[in-house]
């Protein structure tokens, strides 16, 4: 089995995921901390980023 | 009646605030990271090199009951932080934001209203859990070796009851404390200590819940579920509806009072 198809579905889940919290970022208006860096956060950093948005990102109500 | 809307209300957060997408996602990829890894293990040491010149590594054969535990070895760690994260506001949030005022003020027992919450948040966490679990099936067999589909059904099934105590302590102190931060803190706390006591007394407390993963590697290897599982099962069951009755004795005392 080529390395390729093995690894497709995890780059899929990788950018499914980093599309959904940049969704999510949109549509929150205040976050924990500055807006941009969480922009920053979710694009730069692979999987833990979108993440931490998710779990510390958003502000409760 | 009641334990249906507030279930109902819990499933709607969860699909507003991306739960239900983002949850499974991680979970597949917590679950199929580790197979993957150490299948390419030697492509990558090639790869990357840094060697000396004739330096040999040997990797030692990865059967198929290893590469599943390698995925419940993760779930153990970073599936159980996920667990504690999503879970520590559960009550404790609404609590402070006033929320849980709103509708206990409503006759709504509180019985009903911290088992429904318990239960919505238990569905997403295990489905989460059982699709990662299929992902790193289909991983295991596709690239270590057969593991028949019985086993697997028993594996998600004993393990799912680790995954129903963490998020049961994660409730009760939820119910404990306004603070998430505290909430957070005293789970971890506990479960380290679990953890501590299970590595000394590990002899002598076969039927501790902690030991649940050891006893499913042992009926992965021997093809039969053994009496001590068993055993341990009913005990985190057991803890499990324990801690969900005083977790609810005690938020009543503290919300009438």
């Amino acid at each position: 089995m080529n390395v390729f198809s093995l690894l497709a579905p995890l780059i899929i889940l990788e950018a499914v995921l980093a599309i959904v919290a940049l969704i999510a970022w949109f549509k929150t208006d205040e976050t924990n901390g500055p807006r941009w860096l969480w922009l920053v956060i979710i694009l730069l950093i692979q999987i833990i980023g979108p993440i931490l948005f998710f779990i510390f990102g958003r502000r409760q109500q | 009646m009641q334990w249906r809307t507030i279930y109902r209300k819990e499933m709607l957060e969860y699909w507003r605030n991306f739960s239900w997408i983002w949850v499974p996602i991680v979970f597949i990829i917590l679950a199929i990271m580790d197979p993957i890894t150490s299948y390419y293990l030697p492509i990558i040491i090639d790869n990357v090199g840094g060697l000396p010149e004739g330096a040999s590594v040997e990797i030692p054969e990865v059967n198929p009951t290893d590469a599943l535990m390698m995925s419940l070895s993760e779930f153990s760690m970073f599936g159980v932080l996920v667990i504690i994260f999503i879970t520590m506001g559960l009550i404790a949030g609404e609590r402070k934001s006033g929320v849980a005022e709103l509708i206990l003020v409503k006759p709504v027992h509180y019985a009903t209203y911290i088992s429904s919450k318990w239960a919505a948040k238990l569905t997403l966490v295990l489905t989460s859990y059982i699709i990662g679990l299929f992902a790193s099936w289909y991983y295991v067999n596709l690239l270590f070796g057969n593991i028949a589909f019985s086993a697997l059904v028993q594996t998600i099934g004993f393990y799912g009851l680790w995954f129903v105590l963490v998020l049961t302590i994660t409730v009760f102190f939820s119910c404990l404390f306004k603070s998430s931060g505290v909430v957070l803190g005293s789970t971890i706390g506990t479960l380290l200590l679990m953890f501590s006591i299970y590595n000394i007394f590990s002899h002598v407390l076969t039927w501790f819940p902690n030991s649940l993963s050891s006893h499913i590697r042992e009926m992965l290897q021997t093809g039969s579920v053994p009496n001590a599982l068993w055993g341990t099962s009913f005990i985190t069951v057991g803890s499990s509806l324990i801690l969900l009755i005083v977790a609810y004795v005690i938020f009543q005392k503290k919300e009438v009072a």
